[in-house]
């Protein structure tokens, strides 16, 4: 129950953390989009996807996440993993660059396919990773606040940026919350005879209802305290706020934008102009 | 050996930041029969102790055995079917009333049988059963859980454990909010259960309760047991140090010696207790 890698902030004290968070959005999209670019060979995909998996690695081991908690999400993923891996294969491709895996009664299947297969699973895998990195170094307020920064413009076309910022931030500020409501309420239906993990599907259902009531009610009555005690201290959802800390840039957040912008304009060009590096320097690859 | 703790650690969040010991090197036995009552101060780790019981933790080090069952640090040697484990070791958690789900109040206290085996009829006769042992009488029955009030929810809430008929039953803090005459009741019912042969164990802030019920005490601080005795023995010593108070009848009767009154501690126990010495002091 405690594998709730993803979304967990862990206050350590690494350079990552003292980041600011809307460096770091930023960063991470900027990251995400050069995961996402295509490239025109196999070769060329392997080096660059290689070294952006290489560089993840590292920021993220940075944030003194330990890796195998990258397995431990990944452990859910794996059925998709498979049926990915069974589309590929049945899917007849007709590109063919790396040649013939085997061929059955005209039922072919080229090793692209695989390889096709490994690509996404390795970018679902530094997705993941970008996304732990982000979550587990920055907190949920400062993520909320620098949402809310990148919206401020969006107020000319009177999108409510401030409200959706604060609904944000009641919505992680209730997370952890609500995480323990349930493991108490698992702990004490636990007692009380469910196994939420063995058993017959109909007996794990009801466990489940067990569960999830007791979990909505109590939420309920958060919330109800919640909106009484705001409009005690007389929120006022158009009111002005001003806020304790502000988010401050400094040069290392420069120095980082500009990191993981380069690395995102270098993969585009690469992608853009077809560069295979392997032929401008005269190696034959694939 | 009922239940035995030998050299139990415990450490919340190991490995990160928020790493947190709760037990430290917990040495204890409970013998079956005892009335037990668990104290300390606030986060001196009773809640964690007591979750050792039902093998919904397992040490960080050190072995706890329950009966025959073995909850230890060591993987290889902790049994795994913690079924049989549960249906013999009670647990009121703290607040229970948030662990209502059914729609009716019976079949909200027939879960638990039903879940260790019973069937439908003997489930829900061993709840009406149970729901008048806690002093809600038929009128309730067929309510729905969520409009009962919170004195209410806890007594079904500890109905749906006493329910399963467990040999040993683990309270944490059961009378916490209730109403004076409602916390009387509840404690009355407890000795009610240990009187027909269950082992209750009842972790506490309240002394006087401690004095007027339990047979036996571990005072835990830091998570460490610093004391293990009985009730009256403790309020002899100095217990501020360890956060606690004197039970009123314990202070009073200090105050009474000091002009003069002589008592014998050990027979102390309730209000009536007292009055009987001091009319026999008074004969004499
Ligand atoms: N889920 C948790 N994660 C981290 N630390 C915890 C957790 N639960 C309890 N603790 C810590 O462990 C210590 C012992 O907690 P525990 O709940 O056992 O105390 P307690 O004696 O029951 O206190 P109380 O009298 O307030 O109920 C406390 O310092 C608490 O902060
Ligand atoms: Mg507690």
């Amino acid at each position: 129950m405690n594998n709730f890698a993803l979304g967990k902030y862990v206050p350590y004290d690494t350079w990552v953390h003292r980041l600011d968070a809307r460096v770091k959005i930023i960063a991470v999209i900027m990251l995400m989009v050069a995961v996402f670019f295509p490239l025109s060979t196999w070769s060329m995909t392997l080096l660059v996807q290689g070294t952006l998996l290489v560089l993840i690695s590292v920021i993220l081991a940075c944030t003194k996440t330990p890796l195998h908690s990258i397995l431990t999400s990944l452990r859910s993923l794996w059925v998709m993993v498979l049926f990915l891996l069974l589309i590929y294969i049945l899917v007849p491709k007709a590109e063919n660059t790396l040649g013939i895996a085997w061929s059955v009664n005209g039922w072919t299947v080229y090793w692209d396919s695989f390889a096709e297969a490994a690509r996404i699973v390795v970018r679902l895998v530094m997705m993941i990773m970008l996304a732990m990195a982000l979550t587990s170094s920055t907190k949920p307020l400062d993520l909320t606040y620098a949402l809310q920064w990148y919206f401020t413009p969006l107020k000319v076309i009177r999108f409510p940026a401030e409200e959706f910022a604060m609904t944000i931030s009641i919505a992680l500020r209730f997370i952890p919350t609500l995480l323990e409501d349930a493991l108490r309420v698992m702990r004490a239906q636990s007692s009380r005879g469910v196994d939420f993990a063995h058993g017959r599907l109909s007996k794990r259902i009801v466990g489940l209802t067990s569960l999830i009531v007791p979990l909505f009610v109590s939420s309920f009555i958060r919330s109800e305290e919640l909106a009484n005690a705001m409009e005690c201290r007389c929120y006022d959802p158009r009111g002005k706020r001003t806020r304790y800390r502000k988010l401050r840039f400094h040069w290392g957040d420069l120095v980082a934008f500009l990191f993981a912008g380069a690395v995102m304009a270098g993969v585009i060009v690469l992608s853009a102009l077809h560069v295979d590096l392997f032929a401008l320097m005269g190696i034959v690859a694939l | 050996m009922p239940i035995k703790f030998e050299n139990v650690s415990y450490v919340y969040s190991k490995g990160t930041p928020m790493e947190k010991q709760a037990l430290s090197c917990v040495d204890l036995e409970i013998l079956e029969g005892e009335f037990l009552a668990l104290v300390g101060r606030t986060g001196c780790g009773k809640s964690t102790l007591v979750q050792h019981l039902n093998a919904l933790l397992n040490p960080t080090q050190g072995t706890v055995y329950i009966d025959s069952f073995v909850n230890s640090a060591d993987k290889k040697k902790r049994d795994k079917k913690t079924h049989p484990l549960r249906k013999n070791v009670g647990l009121v958690f703290q607040f229970p009333e948030y662990q209502l789900f059914e729609e009716t109040v019976v079949k909200d206290v027939a879960f638990g049988p039903k879940n260790f085996g019973d069937d439908k009829e003997t489930a829900l006769a061993k709840a009406r059963e149970a729901l008048l042992r806690v002093g809600l009488d038929e009128s309730f029955f067929e309510r729905s859980p969520f409009e009962l009030s919170g004195g209410e929810k806890r007594r079904v809430a500890i109905a749906g454990v006493l329910a399963m008929n467990p040999k040993y039953l683990v309270v944490d803090e059961p009378t916490a909010g209730l109403d004076p005459a409602g916390a009387k009741e509840m404690m009355d019912l407890f000795r009610n259960v240990h009187q027909s042969g269950t082992t209750v164990i009842l972790v506490t802030h309240d002394m006087d309760l401690v004095l007027a019920y339990c047979s036996d005490v571990i005072v835990l601080d830091h998570g460490k047991v610093v004391k293990t005795c009985k009730p009256v023995d403790l309020f002899g010593d100095d217990v501020t140090q360890y956060s606690l108070q004197q039970p009123m009848l314990f202070d009073f009767a200090k105050s009474l010696g000091e002009k003069g009154y002589s008592f014998d501690a050990a027979t102390l126990r309730d209000v009536s207790s007292l009055a009987k010495q001091i009319a026999q002091g008074r004969k004499k």
